[in-house]
């Protein structure tokens, strides 16, 4: 028997195929939009990238596009967050991981600062107790 | 007994920023605007625990299974601890009349005010003696306990619309939560099993707004139930430039084109698989390669094979000519007649063949 009586075949992106949508670039407009809004009116805004049918290719070429800029943010908080910002500033690619390494969520955030960055200020009184009682015990 | 949600998680070693991580991903799936996952982080860290009993009746205990084994149990484990279960039998030590007692002064303390898990179907044939706990029939155990409830959480498709067991020849007379209880309000979280986090997510709605979430018409959670798979599926491009895949091992089924024609019952099944997917993000059912079998719209098992297109119509003249042929051979017409009757029974619950997976 040959070879080719089993039906599996070698695949191979045909050329011209690259597994790109065409959804991803309507995405540079709308942050467009939402970067206008934030130097208007100081207003974040964020595009939920899992709830939107973007193929891998896609979010590469979206990447590619938006580059990467001077910040990156990493947060260890029950698997890894990456924060970083994009060649536009204000534009944040933001990235959460659960601890078996597995992206359980994605955004772009278009914003001055992410919120997650932020320390809350119920966590900045804790703080505050704790160098007091540091200071106490000298 | 109990402080606000964000002391007992802090006493447990959670932080805020991962409260906060688990809000923006839950948010998210609520399909809650990006920018909502702050605003249910400070509502949900100030709540305190309602009292949940949980009823199981005519199932498998796969919907207490997905729960239970999410993927990432830290946080969703912590939003159970932030309710108080007062009943579950899989899961409560207590047992017999203990667990029964349990229930009662559950029942009693939190008059009018606990919430009431239920699921599996309940049977309502020969006085509902198909499914008794403690010499007690389901309808009479749902009855009671939903008199008291504030409102009831039908999980799986079992509770929500009668399930595998109401299908057809439904031998045991099952029905759904929502045709026997038509007091209280009801949240059907359907699916054979539901996401977990879907679960999760209304528990967090009830904490964080105090209220259930909006309900589309079959009383699912909008947020989750909204849309189809098919318009949240990363395989929809691939049907919008009609690239298909025939057979599932054809070049269309490895370069990961649509699923369509394989049977995908996607378009008619409202669910979060696309966003949500299983096994903590893993994966789900179509990107690994199978159809969305439509497990959490009402009477799924009796919709015809799972592996025939929805678009393509049941073609009696296809069955009509292969039963001719049969009968031609045996040489009596009479047999022609009860070959196409049987092909008639036949086409209203078609089993999985040979020829449809290869189709």
């Amino acid at each position: 028997m040959s070879l080719d009586a089993i039906p599996i075949h070698v695949i191979n992106t045909p050329p011209g195929e690259s597994g790109l949508t065409g959804n991803a670039p309507p995405l540079l407009r709308e942050l467009l939009e939402q970067v206008r809004r934030l130097l208007a009116t100081g207003e974040p805004s964020a595009i939920d990238l899992s709830a939107l049918p973007l193929t891998p290719a896609d979010l590469d070429w979206l990447r590619e596009k938006l580059g990467a800029g001077e910040i990156s943010v990493t947060l260890q908080a029950n698997g890894e967050s990456t924060l970083n910002e994009t060649g536009c500033p204000g534009v944040w690619w933001v990235t959460h991981h659960n601890e078996q390494g597995a992206v359980t969520s994605q955004f772009i955030e278009v914003t001055f600062v992410p919120e997650l960055v932020k320390a809350h200020p119920q966590d900045v009184a804790i703080g505050q107790e704790q160098l007091e009682l540091m200071i106490s015990e000298l | 007994m109990q402080g606000p949600l964000i002391d007992t998680l802090a006493r447990q070693g959670i932080s805020r920023r991962t409260f906060l991580k688990y809000c923006a991903t839950l948010a998210s799936m609520m399909a809650l605007p990006p920018t909502a996952g702050r605003a249910m982080a400070e509502a949900m860290a100030a709540a305190r625990r309602p009292s949940v009993i949980w009823l199981p009746f005519q199932e498998c205990t796969g919907c207490t299974e997905s729960i239970t084994r999410s993927h990432s149990p830290t946080i969703e484990g912590m939003i159970f601890d932030m309710i108080s279960l007062d009943y579950q039998e899989t899961l409560m030590a207590a047992a017999g009349h203990q667990a029964e007692e349990a229930r009662q002064n559950a029942m009693k303390e939190n008059a009018g005010k606990y919430l009431l898990i239920v699921d599996g179907s309940i049977p309502l044939g020969q006085d509902g003696a198909y499914s008794c706990i403690g010499g007690r029939s389901n309808v009479d155990m749902l009855k009671e306990a939903a008199a008291g409830a504030a409102a009831v959480i039908a999980v799986g498709s079992c509770a929500s619309f009668g399930g595998i067991p109401k299908a057809n020849p439904n031998p045991t007379g099952a029905v759904s939560v929502s045709d026997l209880v038509k007091d209280k309000p009801i949240v059907n979280i359907p699916g054979c099993p539901p996401i977990p986090v879907v679960m999760t997510g209304v528990l967090a709605h009830y904490l964080t707004f105090g209220s259930l979430p909006e309900l589309d018409d079959k009383g699912r959670p909008k947020s989750f139930f909204g849309d189809t798979i098919h318009d949240r599926c990363y395989r929809r491009p691939f049907y919008d430039q009609g690239k298909f895949a025939k057979t599932f091992d054809d070049e269309g089924a490895r370069q990961g084109w649509c699923l369509f024609e394989l049977g995908c019952k996607g378009p008619v099944t409202h669910n979060a698989c696309a966003t949500v997917k299983w096994n903590g993000g893993t994966s789900w059912p179509v990107e690994s390669g199978h159809g969305c079998l439509g497990c959490s719209e009402p009477d799924f098992w009796d919709g015809g094979s799972f592996y025939k297109a929805l678009s393509a119509p049941a073609d009696p003249l296809k069955f009509a000519a292969a039963a001719a042929v049969v009968g031609a051979g045996a040489g009596v017409a009479v047999s022609v007649a009860n070959r196409v009757k049987k092909s008639a029974a036949k086409a209203t619950h078609e089993p999985i063949t040979l020829a449809d997976l290869e189709k």
